[in-house]
C-alpha cells in the first residue's frame, strides 16, 4: 500500500527527529508550567507555534516580567529564518496541491528542513506526502513531549543544556554529511564569522538569520567569482 | 501575564510564525526561477546549519568554551563516519554530559 509505505519510510527519517524533540520537548514543557500553562495549553501551544527557540524564549522573558510588546517582538524575531527555508523548499513542492504544500509549510522546523532537504536531492521517491508526514510525526513528538513536561512540571530536574547538545549535533551533522565545494566552505565560514560577530556586539536572536544571510552573499560572489575566472581563462 | 496578555501574545507570534513558514513557499512555488535565484537557494542550507551551530556553540556571556567545542568535534567524525542523526545526537548529549564534568 503505498500510503503505508510513504508512512513507514517517513518514520524512518523523522525518528532521530522525534527523540531529540522528546529530550528537549519535556525541559521545555515543565518551563511552560512555571509560567502557568497546564498539559492541554502546552500541547496546543507547541503544535502551532511548534518552535523550540520561541517557546523556550517566551517562557524565559514571561518568568523575567519582559513586556507583551517586547516578547512578541523576540520571539518573532527567532522565527524569521524560516523565510529562507521556506524558500529553499519552494522548487520541490512545485506540483503540489496547495493545501498540502501549506501544511507542509506550516510544520517546517530547522530539523525537518535538513531530513526532508536530503531526502528530496536523494531519494527520487521522496514527496510531499512523506515530507508532510515527517513534519507531522516531529511535531506530534514535539507536542506531546511539551505536555508530559507541563504535567509534571519543576518536580522534574532536567539539565537542559545537555538535553539541548541533541539539537546542535542534529545541525552539525546535517552540516558536514553534506557534500562540500570551495563556496561551500566559504559560505559557512563567513556564516559562522558572522554569527559571532552579531552576537558578541550584542544582536541576540537576528545573529543566525542575519548571518545566514552574509553566508550566501559571500557564496553567490564567490560563485561569480569562480565563474569570471573560468571564463577569462577560455 | 493574564489571559488576554497570553492572547495577545499568542495570536501575534502566531500569525507571524505562519507568515515566515508559508509566504515564501506559496510565493516561489511552480515558478521558474532564474539560476541566480537557484543558485541562492542552494546556498540556504550550508548557510543556514553552520549559523545555528555557531549560534548554539557560542555564548557572548562566557564566550567560545573549549566543552560543547570538543564534544561538536566528536560529534563531526561520528557524523562524517556513520551519516546518522541518532548516533551524532547520541554521541553528542553524552559527551557534552562527560565533558562538562571536566572542570
Amino acid at each position: 500500500m503505498p500510503m503505508r509505505a510513504d508512512l513507514s519510510a517517513a518514520l524512518r527519517a523523522a525518528l532521530p527527529v522525534m527523540l531529540g524533540y522528546v529530550t528537549i520537548g519535556i525541559p521545555c514543557g515543565v518551563m511552560a508550567a512555571e509560567v502557568g500553562l497546564g498539559p492541554a495549553a502546552a500541547f496546543l501551544l507547541s503544535s502551532t507555534f511548534y518552535s523550540g527557540a520561541g517557546q523556550f524564549m517566551m517562557a524565559s522573558l514571561a518568568l523575567a516580567g519582559t513586556p507583551i510588546a517586547s516578547m512578541i517582538a523576540s520571539v518573532a524575531l527567532v522565527s524569521t529564518r524560516q523565510l529562507l527555508y521556506s524558500a529553499a523548499l519552494s522548487p520541490y513542492l512545485a506540483s503540489a496541491p496547495r493545501p498540502l504544500a501549506t501544511l507542509f509549510a506550516a510544520t517546517v522546523t530547522d530539523e525537518s528542513f535538513g531530513v526532508n532537504l536530503d531526502r528530496f536531492a536523494a531519494d527520487e521517491a521522496w514527496g510531499p506526502e512523506r515530507a508532510t508526514a515527517v513534519n507531522l510525526m516531529s511535531m506530534l513528538s514535539w507536542a506531546f513531549a511539551n505536555a508530559l513536561g507541563a504535567a509534571v512540571g519543576p518536580a522534574l530536574a532536567i539539565p537542559t543544556t545537555v538535553m539541548s547538545f541533541a539539537m546542535t549535533s542534529i545541525f552539525v551533522c546535517l552540516l558536514v554529511s553534506r557534500s562540500w565545494t570551495f563556496v561551500t566552505a566559504v559560505v559557512v565560514s563567513v556564516s559562522v564569522a558572522s554569527v559571532l560577530l552579531l552576537k558578541a556586539l550584542g544582536a541576540g536572536s537576528v545573529s543566525v538569520l542575519v548571518g545566514a544571510l552574509a553566508g550566501i552573499a559571500a557564496g553567490l560572489a564567490c560563485g561569480s567569482f569562480e565563474r569570471e575566472g573560468r571564463g577569462s581563462r577560455r | 501575564m493574564s489571559d488576554t496578555d497570553f492572547l495577545v501574545f499568542y495570536l501575534c507570534v502566531l500569525a507571524t510564525i505562519l507568515a515566515c513558514r508559508c509566504v515564501p513557499l506559496l510565493a516561489l512555488k511552480g515558478r521558474e526561477l532564474s539560476p541566480r535565484v537557484s543558485e541562492a537557494l542552494s546556498l540556504i542550507p550550508p548557510a543556514a546549519f553552520a549559523a545555528l551551530v555557531a549560534n548554539d556553540l557560542f555564548d557572548p556571556t562566557v564566550g567560545l568554551s573549549w566543552q560543547p567545542i570538543a564534544a561538536a568535534a566528536l560529534v563531526v567524525v561520528v557524523a562524517r563516519r556513520t551519516s546518522s542523526l541518532i548516533w551524532c545526537a547520541l554521541v553528542g548529549m553524552g559527551a557534552y554530559a562527560l565533558l562538562a564534568l571536566v572542570p
